[in-house]
């Protein structure tokens, strides 16, 4: 066990010494940007095969198990050459512009939010070093500010199309989307008002001794409703409702077009699950339960991520879609006086350990 | 010698300028909205190069993640324009 921990040690000195250096800190945080966002990509990728897999055992089916062996690993990647080698329709009476930048608009937000995810913070000789590709002092407000323009992605595509399910898929998103930011804005306030900071390093941080999910559970179910409503997934993917509106915002894409649209889906829940894990379970706080046992932190992150992703999609498995009247109803009457409730809650619980 | 700032500062002034004057210019109503908002995120980079970062997030976040979505609720009430009737 001793030299394991001896090389991750050594390698994360190297990183420090080229994270410390002024000259080559921007390339290093470029490289770290690229991997990032590749894995996250990654992520996306397990996040779909898994989705697969394992809606196909809560259902009694069995899966993708023809490409790749018997566990259908490969499934994606033919998934992905088919959509390569498709037809890319552009409809006539479609806005060109709009068309084609609502795909591109939603992974930018997308990526933009990768950003500032911290994934560990290493204290050496005193130091503190976050593993993030930028560490801001405001990084959970620009994340929020950023996950907001996903919105303009459905919008452009629901109007650029040029077909009625795709606009009234695009104006059920902005609809609901103008009723759950405010639950996700308020509940991510009183997680900042707990831990006195708007960093997410420090928010982490604050979370060394007690989880949020435990200091403001109801912020936790808030929080963790909005963000649902958020990502579009069920029980509330009223914007693409196969059976009422054929596919929704995304009917009249097709081949590669279609692809990025629907991984830019799966982008944004990864990074739910990143933020989640980050704001409410600890991040890199391990449990205590292991004893001597080293596990570096991001590990503990990543299988903290891991964790929110099965319940999303155990969720996705287990219950139905609402109806689009019921979403905003549930918005606007539980969901905000509930986040209200719990900012006073954590304001008084914050003041109380300051 | 000149200050490397003036580039950014000098796409960020086109980029505005110009979807300012399309917001006037635009036939449909979508385009417009769409170009007033390109407009806002603009003045959001004129804030990051003042190196005001939170006025800058703030900006994007009320302006475009809020006032932006009201005018494009609004808009898409409306009627897509002559072609279509």
């Amino acid at each position: 066990m001793g030299i394991f921990v001896d090389i991750y040690d050594g390698i994360m000195n190297l990183l420090v010494i080229f994270f410390s250096t002024w000259e080559l800190a921007p390339w290093v945080r470029g490289i770290l940007g690229g991997l990032v966002i590749g894995g996250v990509f990654g992520g996306a990728l397990v996040m779909v095969y898994l989705e697969r897999k394992f809606l196909g055992d809560i259902q009694s089916r069995i899966g993708p198990n023809r490409v790749g062996g018997r566990f259908g690993v490969l499934q994606l990647i033919a998934d992905a050459i088919k959509l390569f080698t498709k037809e890319d329709i552009i409809p006539a009476k479609a806005d060109k512009w709009l068309f084609i930048g609502a795909p591109i608009v939603a992974l930018t937000s997308g990526f933009l939010m990768v950003v500032v995810i911290p994934f560990d913070l290493l204290i050496i000789k005193g130091n503190e070093y976050a593993v993030a590709v930028s560490r801001m002092d405001i990084s959970i407000l620009y994340l929020e500010a950023v996950s907001g323009l996903a919105i303009f992605a459905t919008f452009m595509a629901g109007w650029g199309s040029g077909s009625k399910y795709a606009l009234l898929a695009g104006f059920r998103n902005i609809a609901k989307m103008i009723g759950y930011e405010v639950p996700l804005g308020i509940s991510i306030i009183s997680v900042a008002v707990m831990a006195h900071s708007l960093d997410i390093v420090e928010i982490v941080e604050a979370q060394s001794s007690i989880w949020f999910i435990i200091a403001q559970p109801v912020g936790f179910v808030v929080f963790g409703i909005a963000l649902l409503a958020d990502v579009g997934r069920i029980p509330f993917d009223q914007t693409e409702a196969e059976e009422e509106l054929v596919a929704g915002w995304a009917t009249e894409y097709s081949g590669m077009r279609w692809g990025l649209a629907f991984f830019a889906e799966y982008f944004h829940a990864v990074v739910g699950a990143f933020v989640v894990s980050l704001l409410f379970l600890g991040g890199w706080n391990g449990l205590p339960l292991i004893g001597n046992l080293y596990i570096p932190g991001f590990i503990w992150l990543i299988v903290k991520t891991i964790m929110v992703m099965m319940v999303l999609i155990w969720i996705r498995g287990a219950l139905p879609r609402l109806r689009i009247d019921q979403v905003i109803d549930v918005g606007w009457k539980v969901l905000i006086p509930l986040a209200l409730l719990n900012l006073i809650w954590s304001t008084i619980i914050g003041l109380m350990w300051a | 010698m000149i200050d490397l700032q003036i580039i950014p500062f000098a796409i960020i002034s086109i980029i505005m300028i110009g979807s300012s004057i399309m917001v006037v210019k635009s036939k449909e109503v979508v385009h417009s909205a769409f170009h007033c908002i390109i407009a806002l995120m603009s003045a959001a980079g004129f804030y990051v190069l003042l190196s005001a970062q939170f006025i800058a997030v703030v900006q994007i976040l009320v302006y475009v993640g809020a006032i932006g979505v009201m005018i494009l609720f609004a808009v898409m009430l409306t009627n897509r324009g002559p072609e279509v009737e």
